[in-house]
C-alpha cells in the first residue's frame, strides 16, 4: 500500500483515498464539520484545513503588519487545501499542526462562532457538540465581535421526528446530503447566502422519509434536535453501551444511551459496521428503545381473564410445571421467539428435546415495509437465529399451531416471547387450552391468552446474540440490570426445566452456544 | 558548633499562691463580680458573648448561604431554563429537574425552555453554593438569608418550583440583581430577519 507522512508519521492509504478518510482510518482525527465517512465530500465548512509541505509549494499574497514600522507590507503565506478533498498520493507530507495550519483553524472556528448565540445551556447538543470541542482545542480565545449576532428562525418544525434551529447551524450540509444520498430524497436544501444561510425543507413537504433521526445524528452541532430526544436529559449524565436494534432482521450495532442513576435508556445512535448498517440507523429503529419500558411484565401471573392475579415467583415455577406435566409430551407445542436470543431459543428446544415435545413452532411479527437501504421486510431481529437454534428446520407457524389446537392435535403450549403477528381475538383457540405457559418480558397478544406467565429479562438486560439476515450472529452485553426477580429467558428455562425434574446441562452462554453454526464468539 | 543551650527558670509560686486559700477566694470573686454584671448590671457593660436564640438573632455575613429561592422575570416566569447545570454542579445530587418547552405562540419559544419539574432536597444538601456559581441565567440564588424550617416530615424538605419561586431574597423582591434582555422584553432585539437586517 502506498504511504504518505501527516505530522511525520507514515500513514497508508489506498488509491483514490483522500488525506482525512485516510487518517480517520487509522484514528486519527483532522478536525473537521462537514466531512462525514458515509457521506460525499462537500469541503465547505473549511475546518479541516491542512498544509502540504512537500513539492512545489502554492504561496497566497498577503499584506502583513511590520511591527516595528507599523506599516503593512506585502508577504506571502502557504496555500492551504481541504484534508477531505485532498486525494492523499504516495509520499506527500501533510501537516495538520503547523503554527499555520493552527492559525487557520483558529479562524475558521472563530468565524463559525461570530454569530452563533452560544446558548449551549439550553441546547441538547450540549456535551456532544463540535463547535464546543474544537472551541477549546483549537481557538479557545475570546469574542472579538460584539455587536448583536444575526437572528434567524429558531424551533422550526421540519416534521414529526426533527426541529432545526436556524441560529445554531453552521451550513455543514451533511443532512441534506444524508437526505440526498442515504434516503435518497432530496428533502432539504439550502437557501440564502453568507450569515442568512438557512436549511429548508422542499416546497409542500415534511421531513418524513424513514431516515429523518440521521439528520439529527450526522450535525455535528445544536441545529437539528430530535423531538424525542429534545429536553430529556443532559447527554453527559448519559452512558453508553454497544447494543444491537431490534426492530428487524438487518441487526443495525447501536450505542444505547442511558442514565446510570434513574436506571433508563434514552436513545439509540447508529454504531459503525460496515458490513450491516455503515453508520446509519432507520427512525423506527431508533425508536426501539422505548419498547423497553413500555408493557412490562414485571410480576409472574396466573390465571385467565378476570381471575388472572399476580403470583409468586416459585409458585409460578410450580403452577407451570404442573400443568405441563398434565400434557401428553406428544400433544405439546413449543412455540420459540424470532425476538429473544439465540440462547434462549437453544435453551427452550433443549427443555423440549427434554420432555419429548414434537412441536416445534415460531412466533414472529408480522413484518413491515422493508426498503432496500437498511430496512428488512422481516420485523424480527433473530428469525435466523431462532431457526438455527431448532437445528435449520423450518418452524411451524402461530396460524398453524392455532388450526393444530383447533384439530386436538395439541393440547398444551409452552411459549417464549410476547411478539406475534396474530391479534389477541385470533388467538382465542389457546385459551380453551387448560396449559398455556408464556416466558416473557413484556405484555402482549400471547401473554394474555396464557395460563401462566413468567416474566423474563428484557433484550436490554441480557446477554446474547442476534442472526441477522446475511446469518450474521451480533452478540451485545447488557445495558441495564434486569428489575429484581427476573432472569434471562435462558435462567427461567433452566429453572422450569429443573422444576420438572430436567438437568438441560448448561450453566452459561457458553454452553448454550455450542453447535451453532455461526461463530458468536468472533461477532464480540 | 556545639548548640548553646539557655536555661529558663522554672517559675516559683509566691507563698500566697502557695497558701491555696487567697486565690481561690479571687477566683471565686472574679466569677462571681462576672455574673452579678452580666446577670444584673447595665447592658452596655455586659461582657457576654451568646445570644438568646432564637429570640435575639445575630446578623449573618453579607454572603451567608440560606435555603434556595429561584428568581423571576417581571412577569412572574422562572428565570430557569432547565439547563441543569445546578443539578451536574451539585456535589449532593439534590436538584432534580424536568425541561419543558415553551408553547410555540410564546415570544420565548426557541430561545429558552423552562422546568416543569424542579425539586431540591433541602435536607440532602450540604449547602456548598455550587448551584449558585453554576447557573448561568441568575435563576437559583442563596440569598434569602433564611434557614430551612424544621419540621416532622421528609417530605416538607422537598421544595417544589412553587415554592422555590415563593420565597423572595432578603430585599424582599423576587427578581434578580442581573437583569438581562430577554426575547419579548422590549430591550430585546428580537428576530431581524424580516427587517432586512
Amino acid at each position: 500500500m502506498p504511504t504518505f507522512k501527516l505530522d511525520g508519521r507514515e500513514i497508508s492509504f489506498e488509491p483514490g483515498e483522500t488525506v482525512i478518510q485516510a487518517a480517520w482510518r487509522v484514528g486519527i482525527e483532522i478536525p473537521h464539520y462537514c466531512w462525514h465517512p458515509g457521506l460525499s465530500v462537500a469541503a465547505n465548512c473549511r475546518m479541516c484545513l491542512v498544509h502540504i509541505t512537500s513539492g512545489r509549494q502554492m504561496a497566497m499574497p498577503q499584506l502583513e503588519r511590520d511591527e516595528e514600522t507599523g506599516e503593512y507590507v506585502p508577504s506571502t503565506k502557504p496555500k492551504l487545501q481541504p484534508a477531505c478533498q485532498l486525494a492523499a498520493e504516495e509520499n506527500m507530507e501533510v501537516s495538520s499542526t503547523s503554527d499555520v495550519v493552527k492559525e487557520a483553524q483558529a479562524s475558521v472556528q472563530e468565524f463559525l462562532l461570530l454569530n452563533h448565540p452560544v446558548d449551549c445551556p439550553i441546547c441538547d447538543q450540549a456535551g456532544e457538540c463540535k463547535l464546543q470541542d474544537y472551541y477549546y482545542s483549537h481557538q479557545a480565545t475570546l469574542k472579538r465581535k460584539l455587536t448583536e449576532p444575526v437572528h434567524k428562525p429558531k424551533g422550526v418544525r421540519f416534521g414529526p421526528t426533527i426541529v432545526y434551529d436556524a441560529e445554531r447551524c453552521i451550513m455543514c450540509t451533511r443532512c441534506i446530503r444524508v437526505c440526498d444520498e442515504v434516503a435518497h430524497d432530496h428533502v432539504l436544501d439550502m437557501r440564502e447566502r453568507g450569515n442568512k444561510a438557512e436549511i429548508i425543507l422542499a416546497p409542500g413537504r415534511e421531513l418524513d422519509h424513514k431516515y429523518t433521526l440521521m439528520t439529527e445524528h450526522v450535525c455535528p452541532v445544536g441545529a437539528l434536535t430530535s423531538s424525542d430526544f429534545r429536553f430529556k436529559a443532559r447527554v453527559w449524565f448519559l452512558k453508553s453501551a454497544p447494543s444491537v436494534c431490534t426492530g428487524c432482521a438487518t441487526g443495525c450495532n447501536s450505542h444505547a444511551d442511558y442514565d446510570p442513576r434513574y436506571g433508563k435508556v434514552y436513545r439509540l445512535r447508529p454504531r459503525d459496521n460496515p458490513d450491516v448498517n455503515k453508520f446509519w440507523m432507520c427512525d423506527d429503529g431508533m425508536m426501539t428503545y422505548t419498547r423497553h419500558e413500555t408493557d412490562r411484565l414485571l410480576m409472574p401471573t396466573a390465571g385467565r381473564g378476570d381471575e388472572r392475579e399476580p403470583v409468586l415467583d416459585d409458585e409460578a415455577l410450580w403452577l407451570a410445571a404442573e400443568q405441563l406435566r398434565k400434557v401428553e409430551a406428544s400433544k405439546l407445542a413449543v412455540v420459540l421467539s424470532a425476538q429473544h436470543t439465540t440462547e434462549d431459543n437453544v435453551a427452550l428446544v433443549k427443555l423440549a428435546q427434554a420432555l419429548g415435545a414434537g412441536h416445534l413452532y415460531l412466533a414472529a411479527l408480522g413484518g413491515w415495509e422493508g426498503d432496500d437501504i437498511l430496512r428488512s421486510d422481516d420485523n424480527n431481529p433473530n428469525r435466523a437465529g431462532a431457526i438455527q437454534a431448532a437445528g435449520g428446520t423450518q418452524l411451524k407457524t402461530v396460524a398453524e399451531l392455532l388450526t393444530e389446537v383447533q384439530a386436538g392435535v395439541v393440547q398444551g403450549v409452552l411459549a417464549l416471547g410476547w411478539a406475534t403477528a396474530e391479534r389477541l381475538e385470533e388467538l382465542a383457540p389457546l385459551v380453551a387450552l387448560e396449559t398455556v405457559v408464556s416466558l416473557t418480558s413484556h405484555v402482549g397478544a400471547l401473554p394474555a391468552v396464557a395460563s401462566v406467565a413468567i416474566p423474563v429479562a428484557d433484550i436490554y438486560e441480557i446477554e446474547g446474540c442476534f442472526v441477522n439476515d446475511k446469518g450474521m450472529a451480533q452478540a451485545f452485553k447488557p445495558v441495564l440490570p434486569a428489575p429484581v426477580g427476573v432472569e434471562p429467558g435462558w435462567k427461567a428455562i433452566a429453572a422450569l426445566a429443573s422444576q420438572l425434574g430436567h438437568d438441560l446441562g448448561f450453566q452459561d452462554l457458553q454452553a448454550l452456544r455450542q453447535g451453532l453454526t455461526t461463530d458468536v464468539e468472533a461477532a464480540q | 558548633m556545639p548548640a548553646t543551650v539557655k536555661v529558663i527558670k522554672k517559675p516559683r509560686r509566691t507563698i500566697a499562691e502557695q497558701a491555696y486559700v487567697p486565690e481561690v477566694a479571687k477566683g471565686i470573686g472574679f466569677a462571681m463580680g462576672r455574673f452579678f454584671k452580666n446577670t444584673f448590671g447595665p447592658t452596655a457593660k455586659k461582657e457576654i458573648d451568646t445570644v438568646k436564640y432564637p429570640e435575639e438573632k445575630r446578623d449573618y455575613p453579607e454572603r451567608f448561604r440560606g435555603i434556595h429561592r429561584l428568581t423571576q422575570r417581571t412577569d412572574g416566569s422562572p428565570r430557569c431554563v432547565a439547563c441543569l447545570c445546578c443539578s451536574t454542579a451539585c456535589p449532593a445530587q439534590c436538584i432534580y429537574i424536568e425541561a419543558a418547552e415553551y408553547e410555540p405562540d410564546d415570544p420565548r419559544y426557541g430561545y429558552e425552555r423552562y422546568p416543569a419539574v424542579f425539586m431540591i432536597d433541602e435536607l440532602r444538601c450540604i449547602f456548598c453554593g455550587y448551584c449558585v456559581e453554576a447557573c448561568p441565567c441568575d435563576a437559583i440564588r442563596m440569598d434569602t438569608g433564611m434557614h430551612m424550617p424544621p419540621s416532622t416530615s421528609r417530605e416538607h424538605f422537598l421544595y417544589d418550583k412553587e415554592t422555590l419561586l415563593s420565597i423572595p431574597g432578603k430585599d424582599g423582591t423576587y427578581l434578580t440583581a442581573n437583569p438581562r434582555h430577554e426575547p419579548g422584553d422590549p430591550s430585546h432585539p428580537g428576530i431581524d430577519r424580516e427587517q432586512g437586517h
